[in-house]
């Protein structure tokens, strides 16, 4: 079962991962879940969490600063400085 | 002082693009600004073509390789995102250094204290290498060794007030300790470089400023580094890069200088040639892109070489 939870979540977008957060923690929040299922909704949100997480830190090392020519015209990028 | 002012014998030679900053306009605004009373004892020439190939002297030979292969018959063509060639560019880098040997020589030879070129297009972006930056050829840095060559100065200092860096003099003279480059600028800007650890063989001299500062960080820069570092050199000749796009008004840049900060810098500068080489000073327009801003930058830069004095309330 935890086998296919995860195999599912990672292929879910950053969007669709979070949307999904979101409703977990709306439905914990409510009180209206019963323990059990409560339990098991809150393992699933710490997977959507880290999901979230990891696609956040691979698009951080993708940004880049775009480099202007004399005139301001955007001319291409370069790595942005740490 | 004596002070010449040199021209080109046309404003429109070289075309950009329609809304491009760098363009005939700014001479035209400029010849209006100068042609004011108080420049009526002005010595005035129109300058002649200079052979191109005196830019072997500073570039290697893909320069002008480059520049003509991009030339078009007609119409413009684009050298890079900034830089543009028009069929009349090589006339008008010929006639831009032959403007600044002309100061050359008049400065050189005592016929007059000091000189100022209206010239385009500018120069101080073009590298070695390559033309960048709305800039064909370094005219200064041709002039800086013409300056050596032609008249026996061995110690040069290069003074570049322009908003924006001067990577190409600087890339040409890096290696050279007998030419000093001296660089306010603002920072970061295109073209990224002129940090205060680009120091050459200790004959650069940087002095970046943030942008949204005005002429009292410019002072102090000023002060603090520039002057100290211009005096200690003890030139023979003295270039500037009169570049007024650190005016308040300027699109491209960040910077907050009024016209009297032009004055200001120019009569220190001035002071410093009175002490080291007998006030011999050639200043070559660099950039300034609005045209209010470089008329009021330019009318400051002049008087002050003219009068060598800050105006009342300045």
């Amino acid at each position: 079962m935890s086998e296919k939870t995860e195999t599912e979540i990672s292929s879910l977008s950053f969007e669709a991962a979070l949307s999904e957060l979101e409703k977990i923690v709306a439905k914990l929040e409510s009180g209206e879940a019963p323990l059990q299922e409560s339990i098991a909704i809150y393992e699933r949100g710490e997977a959507l969490k880290a999901h979230c997480e990891s696609q956040l830190k691979a698009a951080e090392t993708r940004i880049e600063k775009i480099t202007l020519s004399k005139a301001g015209e955007p001319t291409g990028t370069a790595p942005l400085d740490e | 002082m004596t002070t010449l002012l040199v021209c080109q014998p046309e404003d429109t030679s070289h075309i950009t693009p329609e809304g491009h900053p760098e363009r005939p306009e700014r001479l035209i605004a400029i010849k209006q600004a100068l042609s004011a009373n108080r420049f009526s004892q002005l010595r005035r020439e129109t300058s002649q073509s200079a052979d191109l190939s005196l830019a072997a002297l500073v570039h290697g030979p893909g320069v002008l390789r480059q520049i003509q292969a991009a030339r078009p018959a007609e119409g413009i063509a684009r050298i890079d995102a900034d830089t543009w060639v028009s069929p009349g560019s090589l006339d008008a880098s010929a006639t831009a250094l032959g403007a600044g040997m002309r100061a050359l020589a008049a400065v050189a030879l005592g016929e007059a204290d000091n000189a100022f070129c209206a010239i385009r297009p500018p120069g101080h972006h073009a590298e070695v290498d390559r033309p960048m930056g709305f800039c064909l050829l370094n005219t200064v840095a041709i002039m800086a060794r013409l300056a050596q060559q032609m008249y026996g100065a061995e110690r040069i200092a290069i003074v570049d007030f322009d908003v924006h860096h001067g990577n190409g003099t600087q890339n040409i003279f890096k290696n050279d300790k007998d030419i000093a480059y001296l660089s306010s600028h603002e920072m970061p800007l295109f073209p990224g470089t002129g940090a205060l650890n680009e120091t050459g063989v200790g004959n650069i001299f940087n002095a970046p400023l943030l942008a949204g500062t005005d002429g009292e960080a410019m002072r102090e820069a000023y002060r603090d580094r520039l002057l100290p570092a211009l005096s200690n050199f003890a030139p023979d000749f003295i270039f500037i890069s009169a570049g007024f796009d650190a005016h308040h008004r300027d699109p491209l840049a960040n910077l907050n200088w009024v016209d009297n900060d032009f004055a200001w810098v120019t009569g220190k500068i001035m002071d410093i040639a009175e002490q080291n080489c007998a006030n011999r000073i050639v200043s070559l327009l660099e950039g300034g892109y609005d045209l209010k801003g470089l008329a009021g930058g330019v009318t400051s830069h002049v008087a002050m070489l003219q009068d060598g004095t800050l105006k009342p309330g300045g």
